[in-house]
């Protein structure tokens, strides 16, 4: 028998976008699987997952009409932070990790282009946290039946948002990871975690007559160079206006979905770009 | 361009310039490599650690961007992906997944070729079988020896029927067995017409298996050509063993080493060891007559591709330490 298939020339698709798809697909899967693997991840949701069913006893010290509030709060609060945490720390190593086992020097040789391996990692990180949000909401949606209440369209809206904050997130820890490693990128990322969250802090500060803002002009240029880098991630929060019971707009809702999907597509773009002309020595 | 001839790897004056350390010192990996691989041909690519090869091969395979020159695969840029669809590429120590079972490796990559599953599952068991990976197909390579994960990498590189094969210390490793083996796959390979570019310090393995060499030292082509052009250009040689006359010893031995190129190697009491260019014996043996000498033994001898690559590749610095390439990635 022959190595090689001598008696018929295997067909190859390469050209076109089905193809690309099925190669993007391929290393999103690829992705997805290795997670699977991980016992960090797991570890995480696991200790989330009893922390919202801790939550449950937690409300019982709550007086009587705040019992479910204490436990949608607690969700609200707890599930985003895990999954950001989740995108910081696997996001971080996304590129690395293949650098630095030498696995990548067996696949970017393939017919497969250096910018469809980085939107496969992206998007195989993204359905995995897809999953964990959803797994950490269906607990929390368990949790919150046992206590009465409900899981309403507004809290569906405000994971929604989540996600896309989430997704925010991984991106930018995409573009970390394509430049630098994984300690640096991580950090990094944190970095525009921490400050997106507070961005509209600075805004007031920046507004205010007082403050080391308005008085210091180098703190003054640094919070307007913060404020148009980093992203406001306060849009995707929207814990506030439910526990006031107000009703978000779909308007609004939209605005943060395209805001959010804009940063996302920015710094997938520029981490193409990063990694389009990164020697992989 | 397109494909011309049978030229299926042009390199064109290659260079690749780094820059290590913090303060950017640039170290020149390599320098103006130029090569052709004609189909279906055998070329090793040799040369000592640090000499640049597998900086050549990932410029080869668009993982990094040369500084300089030019590189035609199939006729076309290595960052095009239909051209890297006609390579299959074994890297150096080659790692995958390691979470994954040899089955899984080879249907992702698969995946990558655009293979449909029907094809794939068709050939992997098949390729996996005649690699002598038919037991471990089930199991995760994490518990694989190196042995077996070289040909887990040598089943993905023919999964697709590629032209050429790209391999990068294929032999390099191995315990002799595993040698044996690689080394009757690549024979096979190479009988079924595929074109094999490999890197290799394991110069017997070259020498049976390529057609040409090219020798790399500190990054530039020190020498190059086809195989039997290189060990014989200037280098056929011829070693005498001849016994003096005892009544006319000086007289025969001035006589015999007069000739052109003519060196003594050895002389033991009256028996004299010459070694001579080959176009001189006709010379040598009228000599021998002449001079009432006799000619005990007469051998054509040719250099080895070992002699040739320590002749070419390998520097002695002054206090006898071998010189390589300073700093750099290989």
């Amino acid at each position: 028998m022959n190595l090689t298939t001598t008696q018929e020339k295997l067909t190859l698709r390469i050209d076109g976008l089905a193809p690309a798809l099925a190669r993007i697909t391929a290393v999103a899967g690829n992705t997805l699987r290795e997670a699977g693997r991980n016992k960090l991840f797991f570890g995480l949701l696991g200790v989330t997952i009893l922390m919202l069913v801790f939550s449950v006893l937690l409300s019982d010290l709550a007086l009587a009409d705040q019992k479910v509030r204490l436990v949608t709060d607690f969700g609200l609060a707890v599930i985003p932070l895990v999954c950001i945490g989740t995108a910081v720390l696997l996001g971080a190593v996304l590129l690395y990790k293949e650098i630095d086992r030498k696995t990548l020097y067996a696949i970017l040789p393939k017919p497969i282009r250096r910018s469809e391996f980085l939107l496969g990692k992206f998007l195989g990180l993204s359905l995995l946290l897809l999953g964990q949000l959803a797994a950490l909401a269906a607990c929390w949606a368990g949790v919150l039946y046992l206590r009465g209440g409900a899981f309403s369209l507004a809290l569906v809206q405000a994971l929604a948002l989540s996600y896309v904050e989430i997704l925010l997130v991984t991106s930018a820890a995409l573009f970390f990871s394509a430049l630098s490693r994984p300690v640096l990128s991580g950090v990094l990322t944190m970095g525009v975690f921490m400050i997106g969250r507070i961005t509209y802090v600075i805004n007031d500060l920046m507004q205010a007559t007082k403050g080391v803002f308005a008085e210091v002009p180098a703190m003054r240029v640094l919070g307007r160079v913060l404020v148009a880098l980093v992203p406001d991630l306060s849009t995707f929060n929207i814990a506030d206006e439910l526990q006031a019971g107000v009703a978000i707009p779909p308007a609004y809702f939209l605005h943060a979905t395209l805001y959010g999907l804009s940063w996302v597509g920015f710094f997938v773009v520029l981490s193409l770009l990063v990694f389009e002309r990164r020697d992989l020595v | 361009m397109a494909e011309q001839n049978d030229d299926i790897l042009v390199l064109d004056k290659l260079g690749k310039t780094f820059r290590v350390g913090f303060w950017g010192k640039k170290v020149q990996a390599v320098r103006d490599v130029s090569l052709t691989l004609k189909r279906g041909e055998s070329l090793g690519y040799l040369g000592p650690n640090g000499s640049g090869k597998t900086t050549s091969i990932k410029c080869i395979l668009s993982l990094i961007q040369p500084t300089s020159g030019e590189i035609r695969l199939f006729g076309a840029d290595p960052s095009d992906a239909a051209a890297r669809a006609r390579v299959g590429y074994l890297p150096e120590a080659p790692y995958f997944y390691d979470y994954l079972k040899p089955t899984e490796v080879l249907d992702y990559v698969g995946k990558l070729y655009g293979l449909d599953a029907a094809t794939r599952k068709k050939r992997i068991p098949m390729l996996l079988d005649r690699l002598g990976l038919g037991h471990a197909m089930d199991r995760e390579l994490r518990g694989f020896s190196k042995g077996m994960l070289q040909r887990v990498g040598i089943a993905q590189s023919l999964l697709s029927d590629p032209d050429l094969l790209i391999y990068d210390e294929p032999l390099s490793g191995l315990d002799p067995i595993g040698r044996k083996e690689v080394r009757e796959l690549m024979a096979e390979l190479r009988s079924e017409g595929k074109s094999l570019f490999f890197s290799s310090h394991v110069l017997t393995d070259i020498e049976t298996l390529c057609d040409a060499v090219c020798i790399l030292d500190r990054g530039a082509v020190v020498a190059q050509g086809r195989l039997a052009d290189l060990l014989r250009m200037d280098k056929l040689e011829s070693e005498a063993l001849i016994e003096l006359p005892a009544d006319n010893a000086d007289a025969a031995k001035a006589l015999l080493t007069g000739l052109p190129g003519v060196e003594v190697r050895e002389q033991v009491g009256a028996v004299l060891r010459l070694r001579l260019p080959t176009d001189v014996v006709p010379g040598l043996t009228a000599a021998v007559v002449e001079a009432r000498a006799t000619l005990r033994e007469l051998s054509q001898r040719r250099e080895s591709l070992e002699e040739l690559f320590v002749q070419k590749a390998v520097h002695m610095s002054s206090d006898g330490q071998r010189a390589t390439t300073p700093g750099g990635p290989a």
